[in-house]
């Protein structure tokens, strides 16, 4: 499953930065976990995480984790012919999934579906997360179908 | 309804060529479409007070633009933006004049959309990019750097809640590639489309194949605003402005975070309240076209057709002349060329004050017409305009 990215001597696509804001999601994804802000006043789930809630503007915000087992549902796609960023002329066409995840409410998490044919892409179908180690450091959540 | 209706005009547009490498600059091209507005409305470069313009870092500036123009302006302003920016503008000059800070504005966009800096084009530093975009760490790794992708994923859910396929997006670019075939000056003229053809184009980016894109092009367009009053003056028929939302924005910044809604959404909202007019009164349109999906999404926000309706809309020729609503009578931005929209606008005020008439060009007797402009699912605009 992993075999494209650990036979490249280097990872040529873009690496996640880290920033204020979203260093626990990432921390958390490097463990193969998923971490999730989440608001203390009116505990709605945020994401992209932020310097505040979006919902109610409040300041107090807390990260959840909720682990490797991480499912959902295909809520859209895309589907890339031509490489729009280095590194991933070597994986076309890309797949990019926007997916419902059930552990909490009104969270879509977009990445690549990985390991799936255009043909075998619709919306409403059942995926899970999986991570992929790109550096020694660092990993990627991914969704793949569920089979 | 809006207390400033009918007071403010469009007494000029102008462009410069068009075509795919200039061999110019955008300052060049700029003074070309200024020109040509300046000539349209009969007025002298100096009866024109403040210039204003918006770019992507790919254009001259409005300083610039007066210098060579003569004029020693006494208002300039760019902004940085695409689609939608227009609008934004002339609601911007609207203001300058009414507030007494100008008299008459000036508002290009000028850039070598096709030989210059691309908006396809790439070559950013991916690290940047994902700082420069809001929640850019969370797509930017995934390779979603383009608007086709962007707007694809907006585009995936809403065919598939809208009982959409690629046949009504081919519609819409059947549409618009069969009024370039009317406009001599448009990119894909002599180039029309059947459906046949389009449905076996393949995929750039699902849902989009390379004709549901807009065009890349070199050229520079200009429009004059101006109060009812001073458009007396003008050689021009003035078109006036009888409603504007200058802009409306998402929810969210990040605004994949929710693809259920769009800036247009709310723009449709109030933009008829505001002109005092119902979508059915409407005549002729210009419809923001970067995608064409970008415009089945508008005709629901602007309640031109419902979303059950959406695809029956399309198929049954309402964007072609003689349909419901003529829309983007120049082959607009998939056909025609593309300024960021600035395109359609021209065309819309050509419409309006009958300049094709006794031409199969001219919507017959059209008086209302809609001029949306869509930065993306984040921001968007709105005119009427009138005769
Ligand atoms: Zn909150």
């Amino acid at each position: 499953m992993m075999s494209i990215e650990k036979t490249s001597s280097k990872y040529e696509k873009p690496i996640p930065l880290k920033t204020i804001d979203n260093k626990p999601y990432w921390d958390a994804a490097d463990q193969h976990e998923l971490a999730i802000q989440s608001c203390e006043d009116c505990k709605r789930a945020i994401h992209p995480p932020g310097p505040a809630c979006p919902h109610c503007g409040s300041p107090t915000i807390e990260w959840i984790n909720y682990g490797s087992d991480v499912t959902g549902t295909i809520y859209s796609f895309v589907m890339t012919y031509v490489p729009m960023l280095p590194g991933f002329q070597h994986d076309l066409p890309t797949i990019i999934a926007q997916v419902e995840v059930d552990q909490m409410e009104g969270v879509r998490i977009t990445a690549n579906l990985i390991n799936a044919a255009p043909e075998e892409v619709a919306i409403g179908k059942a995926v899970k997360m999986t991570w992929i180690d790109i550096t020694e450091d660092r990993a990627l959540p991914q969704w793949a179908l569920m089979k | 309804m809006w207390d400033l209706s009918g007071k403010y005009a469009i007494v000029g547009v102008g462009e410069s060529e068009r075509s795919k490498n200039s061999g110019t600059t955008p300052l060049h091209l700029a003074l070309q479409a200024a020109r040509n507005a300046i000539e349209d409305a009969g007025l002298n470069a100096k009866d024109i007070d403040a210039f204003m313009s918006y770019s992507e870092h790919d254009s001259c500036t409005s300083h610039q633009l007066a210098t060579y123009l003569g004029v020693r302006p006494r208002y300039v302003k760019d902004i940085m933006g695409g689609g939608s920016s227009t609008e934004l503008l002339i609601a911007d000059a609207v203001s300058l004049i009414e507030s007494g800070q100008a008299t008459a504005v000036l508002i290009f966009r000028s850039m070598n959309g096709r030989s210059g800096v691309r908006m396809g084009g790439g070559g950013w530093s991916t690290d940047l990019l994902q700082s420069a975009i809001e929640g850019g760490s969370f797509i930017i790794p995934y390779g979603m750097a383009s608007p086709s992708q962007w707007f694809g994923m907006f585009a995936t859910r809403h065919m598939y809640e809208a009982n959409l396929t690629q046949e009504h997006l081919g519609h819409v670019c059947v549409s618009f590639y069969e009024h370039a075939q009317r406009n001599p000056k448009a990119m894909l003229h002599g180039k029309p489309l059947s459906m046949e053809h389009y449905l076996k184009t393949s995929h750039l980016s699902y849902p989009f194949t390379k004709h549901d894109f807009c065009l890349e092009t070199d050229e520079a367009n200009a429009i004059i605003v101006t109060s009812a009053e001073r458009a007396k003056d003008c050689k021009s028929r003035p078109v006036f402005i009888k409603g504007i939302v200058a802009r409306e924005a998402h929810p969210h910044a990040h605004y994949w975070s929710d693809l259920s809604q769009v800036a247009a959404d709310y723009v449709g909202e109030r933009i008829y309240e505001n002109a005092g007019i119902q979508p059915e009164d409407l005549d002729v349109a210009s419809i923001y076209d970067c995608y064409s999906w970008v415009v089945l999404r508008q005709l629901e926000a602007y309640k031109i057709a419902s979303r059950e309706g959406l695809g029956d809309f399309v198929a049954q020729g309402n964007l072609k002349m003689g349909g419901k609503l003529p829309s983007n009578t120049a082959g607009g931005m998939l056909s025609e060329g593309y300024t960021h929209g600035m395109n359609n606008v021209l065309e819309i005020t050509r419409q309006l004050r009958h300049e094709y008439k006794g031409t199969e060009r001219q919507v017959e007797g059209c008086e209302l017409g809609l001029c949306t402009g869509w930065l993306g699912p984040d921001a968007a605009g709105a005119m009427i305009l009138n005769n």
